[in-house]
């Protein structure tokens, strides 16, 4: 008779395992909307403390595929708060179909069935973003993966048994099939959608502070670099470190966010390594300097350069770390002597500078990246979950 | 009978089950509710959202002789010499130095010795204010060395050779050739905010042969006495921020 109720006892361990994984991330989601940095959960481990050093759960959580309603809501509703509901569902009707055994209502173990089907569907979607779009696979979203699999396969099983016995066994009330899937199905919708409508009203409103980071005092100088985009509809001026991990991030956020392809952007320069910054005492990210003489030195092409060093910015990083000549092998074997001949120029060299003094001019602060609407200054704080809602804001014409 | 315990058997699992299911909505959903609402509350109160992050501001270079009597000189050159209020009247000329700087022609000069790996020496042929080939690579050299530093000084001198007037038009000239000539190589239209020119004479802090020979000037190995380093423009980026 126990081995009988191993689907159920299967899908009720697995709602839990779900809910702590759904939990966890949506807490700290929901912590993030203090606009300040927390530490994340990022482990398969069931209970394991946050962390700061989580960049693959960070990245899911930053991308715009987290959360929906993202320019409505600044974070918008994270994707897991529904998990907590859904979950919930199945642990409540998982927990019935483990305690009535073999007198279970078919109709109830079946329609359990299909519907375990529903996470499932939605784990393969998210799984296959995190691998196509964002390159990357999230602890605790794969937590719930796997959660939503060992779901799906106690109610696959429980589809798959044979009637005959169980139908003669069946106890309670009778009911329609066709009944009971409706009831399943609206429980399931309500209980998954209820902790979203709920959070949606409990959430601060932000719109007070964006818009007040400051302003640039100065202009573009013709010294900066223009980034190709296809569709400009809003000027910007970006100060970047092609070494810097947030600056890869950011970039990548925006891209993946459909929204650097609406922008004009002019990049500045800001590396942070002594070699060539004098507001540094000591290289934050060494060979920087060299690295932004090769975006510079892409003219035209600047964009590809940047987007080049951003994909190969652990290499980058490790040569900038070994020397100055493993640095420049690791540009040539890429770009060729030209490229190389142009770093070493005066011209260059004087470009770079002048991109570090544009940062002076403005009295910015020391650090990467930063992103300029116009010469509004867009809030690092709204870099992140809030980023489709504050540009929704402030360039609606970016996000149309 | 039988039916009645049947039935309320029946009750217990769905009961238990919707129960349980009904708590774990109702707790999670209150928990992520005050995950929420705390953190509107530290929105609300900056103070303990956020620790004052301490970021440094983008600012122009400042070395270690970058000393109060050295930014106290600088300031008063700066000043007085129209660079600072962005007054049409440019540079200074011997007697406004005198009079500003109020120190003594041994104290002006120290000021600048830390500047030798900064900064060099302009030489020009007697009674001559042009830049020949090598002067105006120290000078780009010397220039394309900005770094951090926000201000270029241009010294010119005379040598004792002549009388003061013309002294002091030469060592202006000197100092204006200099000038001229970045602004035509770099078509930078800041130039005048960066370069700041005195011109001193023959008056006032002549350079000594032993010292000031042996900074790089614009005609190494070649001949440096009292008398040629005087015929000479003093050129260096400053790094202090004033």
């Amino acid at each position: 008779m126990t081995m009988k109720r191993w689907p159920a006892v299967l899908a009720l361990l697995a709602s839990g395992l779900g809910l702590l994984f759904g939990t966890n991330s949506t807490l700290d989601y929901a912590k993030h909307l203090d606009r300040s940095l927390h530490d994340v959960h990022c482990s398969f481990i069931p209970g394991a403390a946050p962390t700061a050093d989580a960049e693959a759960c960070r990245a899911a959580m930053y991308s715009p595929y987290s959360a929906i309603l993202k320019e409505s809501y600044w974070g918008g509703i994270p994707i897991s708060l529904f998990s907590l509901g859904a979950f919930s569902f199945f642990a409540g009707v998982a927990l019935y179909l483990v305690l009535a055994g073999p007198r279970a209502s078919r109709g109830v173990q079946r329609t359990f069935g299909v519907l375990s089907l529903g996470p499932l569907l939605t784990s393969i979607v998210m799984f296959a973003i995190s691998l196509i779009k964002l390159g990357a696979l999230c602890n605790t979203c794969v937590g719930i993966y796997i959660s939503s699999a060992l779901l799906a396969i106690g109610g696959i099983a429980m589809l798959l048994r044979p009637n005959v016995d169980l139908a003669n066994l069946s106890s309670g009330p009778t009911a329609s099939p066709y009944a009971v899937a409706a009831v399943g199905l609206m429980a399931l919708g309500v209980t998954t959608l209820v902790p979203g409508a709920l959070y949606a009203a409990a959430m601060p409103d932000h719109s007070r502070f964006l818009g007040n980071c400051g302003t640039l005092k100065k202009p573009a100088v013709p010294e900066l670099l223009t980034l190709k985009t296809s569709s400009p509809v809003k000027s910007a001026i970006m100060f970047e470190d092609p070494l810097c991990p947030t600056c890869k991030a950011f970039h990548q956020r925006l891209v993946i966010g459909e929204l650097f392809e609406k922008l004009e952007p002019k990049l500045v320069l800001f590396p942070l390594d002594s070699a060539c910054n004098w507001m540094l005492s000591e290289p934050l990210h060494p060979g920087a300097c060299i690295v932004s003489k090769a975006v510079i030195c892409g003219g035209a092409q600047a964009r590809e350069v940047l987007e080049w060093a951003y994909d190969e910015q652990e290499a980058l990083t490790a040569a900038g770390k070994a020397g100055d000549k493993q640095l420049t092998a690791l540009i040539q074997t890429r770009f060729g002597a030209k490229m190389i001949a142009c770093m070493g120029s005066a011209a260059t060299k004087n470009t770079l500078n002048k991109h570090l003094h544009y940062a002076v001019d403005n009295s910015i602060a020391v650090s990467t990246p930063q992103l300029y609407l116009g010469d509004q200054r867009f809030c690092d704080e709204d870099s992140d979950i809030g980023l489709s809602y504050t540009m929704a804001k402030l360039a609606p014409e970016v996000v149309r | 009978m039988s039916e009645n315990v049947n039935t309320r058997s029946s009750l217990v699992p769905i009961a238990a089950g919707a129960l349980l299911g009904s708590a774990l909505l109702v707790g999670l959903t209150f928990t992520v509710y005050r995950t929420v609402r705390s953190a509107e509350q530290r929105l609300a109160q900056p103070a303990i959202a956020a620790e004052p992050s301490g970021v440094a501001v983008a600012d122009h270079a400042e070395a270690s002789y970058c000393t109060p009597q050295f930014k106290e000189v600088l300031e008063r050159v700066l000043h007085s010499c129209g660079l600072e209020t962005g007054e049409s009247r440019r540079g200074c000329k011997p007697s406004d130095v005198k009079t500003f700087a109020a120190i003594s022609d041994e104290d002006f000069n120290a000021l600048f010795r830390p500047l030798q790996d900064r900064g060099g020496v302009v030489l020009y042929d007697t009674n001559k204010h042009d830049l020949d080939d090598a002067a105006k690579q120290l000078v780009a050299d010397r220039f394309g060395e900005r770094r951090g530093a926000r201000y270029f000084l241009v010294v010119g001198r005379a040598s004792p050779i002549g009388g003061t007037e013309k002294n002091r038009a030469l060592s202006h000239r000197r100092a204006n050739s200099v000038l001229f000539h970045l602004k035509e190589t770099t078509q930078d239209p800041e130039l005048d905010k960066q370069v700041g020119t005195l011109w001193l004479g023959s008056e006032f802090a002549q350079l000594q042969e032993e010292e000031f020979c042996k900074w790089p000037t614009s005609r190494p190995g070649g001949k440096c006495d009292d008398r040629f380093v005087n015929q000479s423009a003093f050129i260096s980026w400053v790094d202090c921020r004033l």
